[in-house]
Formats: C-alpha cells, sequence, structure tokens
C-alpha cells in the first residue's frame, strides 16, 4: 500500500555552506545555518521569509525560533526535531512532508549546522548525554566503539568479508576527486593509505571513520503543486519512514539482531510505501558513520543477500557512472565531509537534477539512508517526476 | 568510593539493582516477577506481562564473548583508561540469562579472543578507571 505522502512533496532548493576543519569554521554554528537555509531559499527562488516550517534531528541547537529574525519569518507554523542522532535524518524530510501534506505549514526547511565550540568535542555533546553507564563505566565512550562491536560480529560471526568495507571507503574517496568541494578533493587514497591509518577501534580503521566537519546544510520541501511551479527538477519524496521494530532501540549492546544497522523494518516500509525495490534504485547515498555499518545498511535494505556481499560490494559496483549502485557520489561522509549526514540529503537531490559531480546518467530513483545503527533510523526516497 | 557519589546520567536508570549488586560484589540480573522473563536492559515494567516487579536474580559472572572490539584511542569521557590503550572491550552473553549481554573489560592475555570464547569475569569494587563505578572484567578461560 502506498503513503499519502508518497510524492505530494518535493525538495526544491538545497544549501550548502563550505566545510570546514572541525573547529575552523570562519562563522559560529547559527550563521552557518542560516547561510545554508538562504542559499536553499535561493536556489528554490523562495524568500526565506516564507519558511514556515524546520524541521531538524537529534541534537540540532537552531530551533527555528532562534533563527526568524534573520530569515524575516513571517509566522512559524511548525517546528519539530525527529528523535535519535544522524538516524533521523531521511525521517526529518518525511516529517516536513507530513506537515505540508496535512496543510499544517507550506514551505519547510531541513538543516543541520555544526562548528566545535571551543573546548567541546563534538561528538561530546552529539552525544546528547544519553550515553548509558554500562558503556562509560567499561570504556566505550562513543559510537564508533559501539559500531566496532557490531562490525566484528559482522565479519568474524556472519562471515561478510572485511573487503567490503575497503570498497565503501574506495569508492568515497574516488567520487570525491571529482567534487571540489570536498575535504578529501586531491587526496590521495589506496589500498595502502587504507591498511596504514591507524586503528581507532577494531576493526575500525582512521579511514573507515568519519570525521566531523564544520559547516551546515539545508534542504527546502514544498507541496508537489507548488514544486512543479518552481523548478524546473524538483526530487520528489517518494517515502521516508522513521522507527525502530522490536528488538531494536537503546538496548546497551542487547540488539537483535545484533550486527544489523536497524533497518530492517524501516526498509520493508520504505519499499512498500514506495512501490519500488531495491534493484529500481539508481543511486544511493549511504551514512557510514564507519564503513561496516555502511555495509549493514546496504545488507539491510536488500541490495544483496549477505551470502553475495563480497561479490556485490565491491568498488566497481559502488561507483559512478558505470557501477551496479553507485554510493556517495560527492564523497559522502568519509571524504566529501561529515555533517552528521546531511550532505547525503543534498547529495541525492543533485542526482535527481542531474548536477553532481559524480552523475549517474538518468538517475530517477535516489535513496538516502540514515545512520546506521542508531537507536531509531530512517530512509528515504527520492524520485524524478518520471518515478511518480 | 560509591558510584552513588558521582552517577552517570544518560541511561534509562531502571539498572541501580545491577549496580549496587555489583558494588556488593554480586552479579544479579532482572527476571519479571510476572512472567519469568530475563528484561536486560534493565526497565520499568514487562513488556510482555505487564508486571512492574522483578526478581534481581543472582548469576555466577560466566559467558561467552558475544563480540569484542581493541579500543586504540584514548576518547574523551574515558581518559581514565588513557593509559591502558590498547585496551579490549568485550560484549559477554551471560551464561543462564537467556542472551542477556554485559560489557566489560577483558583482563589478562587476549591470544584466543574469538567470538563464542568462554570467559569468566571478576568483580571490582568501584574506581577511577570505572568512573568510580564497581566494574565487571572478564578474562578468557
Amino acid at each position: 500500500m502506498t503513503s499519502p505522502l508518497r510524492g505530494a512533496t518535493a525538495v526544491v532548493g538545497i544549501g550548502q555552506t563550505p566545510l570546514h576543519k572541525r573547529g575552523s569554521a570562519p562563522d559560529p554554528e547559527m550563521k552557518l545555518c542560516l547561510r545554508a537555509i538562504v542559499a536553499a531559499c535561493e536556489d528554490a527562488g523562495i524568500s526565506p521569509g516564507d519558511v514556515d516550517g524546520f524541521v531538524s534531528y537529534g541534537s540540532e541547537r537552531h530551533d527555528g525560533q532562534k533563527l526568524m529574525p534573520a530569515l524575516g519569518t513571517r509566522e512559524l507554523r511548525f517546528g519539530a526535531l525527529v528523535w535519535g542522532h544522524g538516524g533521523g535524518i531521511p525521517g526529518a524530510l518525511g516529517l516536513a512532508a507530513s506537515a505540508i501534506v496535512t496543510g499544517q505549514a507550506e514551505v519547510v526547511a531541513v538543516y543541520r549546522s555544526l562548528a566545535e565550540n571551543a573546548g567541546a568535542r563534538l561528538r561530546v555533546a552529539v552525544a546528547q548525554d544519553d550515553t548509558a553507564a554500562q558503556y562509560l563505566v567499561n570504556g566505550i565512550d562513543g559510537p564508533v566503539q559501539i559500531c566496532a562491536l557490531r562490525t566484528q560480529r559482522m565479519l568474524e560471526a556472519d562471515g561478510i568479508p572485511r573487503s567490503t568495507m575497503f570498497a565503501l571507503a574506495r569508492a568515497a574517496y574516488h567520487h570525491a576527486q571529482r567534487n571540489p568541494d570536498a575535504v578529501a578533493y586531491g587526496r590521495t587514497f589506496d589500498e595502502t593509505v587504507y591498511e596504514e591509518s591507524r586503528f581507532v577501534a577494531e576493526p575500525y580503521r582512521l579511514h573507515d571513520c568519519s570525521r566531523e566537519n564544520d559547516g551546515a546544510a539545508a534542504v527546502v520541501l514544498t507541496s508537489a503543486q507548488r514544486a512543479a511551479d518552481l523548478v524546473d527538477r524538483p526530487a520528489y519524496l517518494l517515502s521516508a519512514p522513521t522507527g525502530a521494530a522490536a528488538g531494536w532501540g537503546p538496548l546497551e549492546e542487547n540488539h537483535r539482531p545484533y550486527s544489523s544497522s536497524g533497518f530492517e523494518a524501516v526498509a520493508r516500509r520504505l519499499w512498500r510505501e514506495s512501490g519500488y525495490g531495491p534493484a529500481d534504485v539508481d543511486v544511493a547515498q549511504i551514512y557510514e558513520n564507519a564503513t561496516g555499518m555502511g555495509v549493514a545498511a546496504l545488507l539491510d535494505h536488500g541490495f544483496c543477500a549477505p551470502g553475495e556481499a563480497g561479490a556485490f560490494i565491491t568498488f566497481e559496483n559502488l561507483i559512478a557512472p558505470t557501477g551496479r549502485l553507485p554510493v556517495n557520489t560527492s564523497g559522502g561522509n568519509l571524504a566529501e565531509g561529515f555533517l552528521h549526514g546531511m550532505t547525503l540529503v543534498t547529495e541525492a537531490v543533485r542526482q535527481i537534477r542531474g548536477t553532481s559531480t559524480n552523475q549517474v546518467p538518468g538517475a530517477g530513483l535516489s535513496l538516502m539512508t540514515g545512520g546506521p545503527g542508531d537507536s531509531v533510523v530512517s530512509s528515504a526516497l527520492l524520485g524524478s517526476a518520471a518515478t511518480l | 568510593m560509591t558510584y552513588r557519589d558521582h552517577p552517570i546520567s544518560g541511561g534509562i536508570a531502571a539498572d541501580e539493582a545491577y549496580w549496587a549488586a555489583l558494588e556488593a560484589g554480586e552479579l544479579r540480573l532482572p527476571r519479571c516477577a510476572g512472567c519469568g522473563r530475563w528484561t536486560w536492559p534493565a526497565h520499568w515494567r514487562c513488556g510482555r506481562c505487564g508486571s512492574w516487579e522483578f526478581d534481581w536474580t543472582r548469576l555466577d559472572p560466566a559467558g561467552s564473548v558475544y563480540s569484542w572490539t581493541r579500543t586504540w584511542y584514548a576518547f574523551d569521557r574515558t581518559k581514565e583508561r588513557a593509559a591502558d590503550v590498547p585496551y579490549v572491550v568485550v560484549l559477554v552473553e551471560v551464561d543462564g540469562a537467556d542472551g542477556a549481554r554485559v560489557l566489560g573489560v577483558l583482563a589478562g592475555d587476549d591470544a584466543g579472543l574469538k567470538i563464542g570464547a568462554a570467559v569468566t569475569g571478576t568483580i571490582l569494587p568501584p574506581d577511577e578507571k570505572a568512573k568510580g563505578y564497581p566494574s565487571l572484567v572478564w578474562s578468557l578461560v
């Protein structure tokens, strides 16, 4: 059964600031946020004052009401955060669509802004004080160590080959070489660089891990009807479910199935609501907080069976324009830069528009998966007019 | 030193009895008093039978490695273990608790570390490394 949200809204504007090394942005976080939203409005041909809905996820600190004076907002009519951390990004698109379809807002900005505060490592702020004692008492601080535990199980018990992790990283760095805005643009990356980078938390080496940047990205959504009048190629939102099945959530490593990234239920809804399946997808932006979790997300979405992972998740299959499933075509979190996944949304839209630096020719269905392994997760399928 | 002097917020906070038992030198995990299901991590109500009561049941600290990671970086909130880097943390499926898993640092020789390996636990009193909490450390059998 398709959802009443299917194709009812579209992304009409995207905005993104340059990505800076963590702690080096020329502007404070809120100013970056405003720049991204204003850029998205200009891209859409909408006055920033017309944005009447503000949606983000996790620990975003720049509530719409704080932005109103600078945007010239006439009336804030809708504002909300999706629960979770990076798992909630695509779901934020779905929440924005819900507000538009139900008439609560007309133009909704979805955004993320990051700039390291003096003395406060971002991942501490990001952890939102929701790390249980079970972790901190036992020497586990952050997401990368937790992802490492899950990925070790995926490799050692499930037999998913380690080559899949390198393939995902290599594809990201490959794509970054054609994206001048990527932090890894011009940076050499090969198996030697990968294998010789230091371990962070086994099985993860430095180049398996996304590292936060300063910057902001935003998209603007409106109704499909208005979108068609505004821009040539709206990126229609076909489905963007958020959720967690029983056995998932903040379960202190008692998740079942453990080496999953938590997407099985969300992926089932995504395909059912959109009317498409994994074989139909032209290009995918796969949130990879760490490579192995991105691999798990590909498996959870049904792109290949676990037994086929080594044969399917290869560099050749993951690169544009020729691969069977080009992924992270702007360089992804690993190589374009990490704004908690928000740059994956702008890239998913570029693919529909035909404006990616690693364009998949004629891309009609563009997937974005949210932060894998988060206690709630979400995915979004965007499509061209022809896919409606 | 007791964990009660500097509690770590962030969890569901239904696991007070777990830490109190560890501080008393025992491993205890909750079973639903209504339907007998092991309910871990601890919560306030059994979602299966609706009971609000749990029996914190004593277990031998023994189990098997469900997964593991070796940490090579002194992360901000676990700086107390900086001198131990690299250290191994194991996720242990506790014997006799229907698959319930707890975390713990691996002590001693890690030769033979692999998923499925049998481990036994030792309960340490609160210390700095464990952020003032009692802790369960594991050794390969």
